[in-house]
């Protein structure tokens, strides 16, 4: 009872607002940098699995399944603890953007697999009847129709590797939550930091979802389908 | 399926070979009270937390997914709210506020590592089961309802008897994956202290680190973590197979 009066969330914020807002722009600054590469990652990997190029494509599918089979927590331990041991000491900011990367990058390869699969093969046809090379006809067919469907799927992956970004927590990595988790177990104010927590996380990621359901009726295909 | 299914046995067998191997012929001093700790102690409590949080998110979500397609704006609003947040937070930070935040608001809402873990799962996992429900539920044709309604059963008979088992066969696939998904994610007892798998494989990751009596003075961090990541593997691959194997056949019998 004595703990509901002293619930005082505006304290809690105007005292650690500075440290809160870096916490959070070092979340968005790994989110940004994990988003943009599992992008990359996603359309080449993804194209080489649509199109069965040899090698790279098995290649491909064995880390998908590793990556999708195993914790996400377990991966980050792996390359936080055991790369040492080979003479590879990253930092926390590498190892917190370059997991959640590596995480992201294999779901999207599925989700671009998927939106490559999905275009009609008589687009392709009609590509390479004007004269197009496999490469054009990729970059200018292949890559806008399919990347066209493969988006709302990829973004929901995105939602994931920033909600994925708080398990930084477990190496100490100044993000969000492990910002408001330190700063909780100085000052004792536990309720207040996660109510931020919990603001912060569910707007970044309503936000998110609604930009998607936005982008589903704008990028819909002219034709239907 | 019919492949990858016979590389992953053939995998599998390789692996089990390899292992008695080396725990039969000579494994490093440190190998077997390492992974006798890890899977008679860690092992238990990740299928104990994940056991627990499947049944508690399938029972709850079908309860609250069925619920959500009760046409009364107050109940549909909490209900929605319910899914969307615990949908929304990761799940870290809902463990977080069952371990830190309950015992705050109230000292009878204290509980065990392992415990919280799976409330927070169950949280979770309920509104992945409740949103999947009522798609499940409203997929089903009208007349289903209607010609239940004419035999005299009434909403709760209608659906124990009618909707909800036709639902549950388009749920099957979805349900393989949460299991998938909560025998992943028990991983993050291990954050609050809970020794499940991976808290079993650090502390004694971390006992190997010091000198002689208590540990060895030695870093064997790759082994370990690599193991537990083999050990996760063989336990998901399987089942996100099955998962797409359930799909297909649905996709096939026109369920869609």
């Amino acid at each position: 009872m004595l703990l509901a009066v002293t619930y005082d969330l505006w304290a809690f914020v105007s005292e650690n607002w500075e440290e809160l807002l870096d916490g959070l722009l070092n979340t968005l600054k790994v989110s940004a940098i994990a988003v943009v590469g599992a992008f990359f990652i996603g359309v080449l990997l993804g194209a080489a699995r649509a199109h069965r190029i040899p090698v790279v494509s098995q290649l491909t599918a064995v880390y998908v399944e590793i990556v999708r089979n195993t914790p996400i927590l377990v991966q980050i331990f792996l390359i936080f603890f055991a790369l040492p041991q080979f003479g590879i000491t990253l930092n926390q900011f590498t190892v917190a953007w370059l997991s959640v990367m590596v995480w992201g990058g294999a779901f999207n390869s599925e989700n671009f697999r998927a939106g490559f699969e999905a275009v009609p093969y008589r687009y392709r046809e009609a590509g390479y009847a004007l004269g197009f090379g496999p490469r054009s006809t990729f970059v200018n067919v292949t890559l806008p129709i399919g990347g066209r469907i493969a988006l709302p799927s990829s973004i929901n992956t995105y939602i994931s590797v920033v909600k994925n970004t708080s398990l930084m927590y477990v190496i100490a990595y100044p993000e969000l939550t492990t910002t408001a988790l330190n700063i909780s177990a100085q000052s004792l104010e536990t309720l207040e930091a996660l109510t931020v927590l919990g603001v912060v996380y569910l707007t970044l990621v309503w936000s998110l979802s609604a930009a998607i359901r936005m982008l589903e009726s704008r990028l819909a295909l002219p034709e239907g389908r | 399926m019919v492949r990858s299914a016979r590389w992953y046995f053939v995998g599998l067998a390789a692996l089990v070979v390899a292992t008695l191997v080396v725990w039969r012929l000579e494994p490093p001093e440190w190998f077997r009270p390492v992974w006798t700790y890890i899977l008679e102690v860690g092992l238990p409590a990740t299928l104990r937390v994940s056991a627990i949080a499947v049944v508690g998110s399938a029972v709850i979500g079908v309860l609250l997914g069925t619920l959500l397609t009760i046409k009364f704006k107050p109940l549909q609003g909490l209900i929605r709210l319910y899914i969307e947040v615990f949908r929304g937070l990761p799940i870290l930070v809902t463990v977080f506020i069952v371990y830190f935040g309950l015992p705050e608001i109230s000292g009878a809402l204290k509980f065990a590592p392992l415990t919280a873990a799976a409330i927070a799962l169950v949280l979770w996992g309920s509104a992945q089961v409740a949103e999947a429900t009522r798609g499940a539920v409203q997929s089903i044709p009208r007349e289903q309802h209607e010609a239940a309604a004419a035999l005299g059963f009434g909403w709760s008979g209608r659906h124990a008897f009618v909707i909800l088992p036709q639902a549950l066969r388009r749920l099957l696939p979805p349900f393989v994956s949460l299991l998938v998904n909560i025998i992943q994610n028990s991983t993050l007892a291990q954050t609050i202290g809970g020794v499940e798998i991976l808290q079993a494989a650090k502390s004694q990751n971390e006992r190997l680190s010091f000198p002689e009596p208590i540990g060895i003075g030695e870093i064997h961090a790759f082994e370990i973590f690599a193991g537990v990541m083999i050990l996760f593997f063989v336990i998901s691959f399987p089942l996100t197979r099955l998962a797409a194997v359930l799909e297909k056949r649905l996709a096939r019998a026109g369920y869609g």
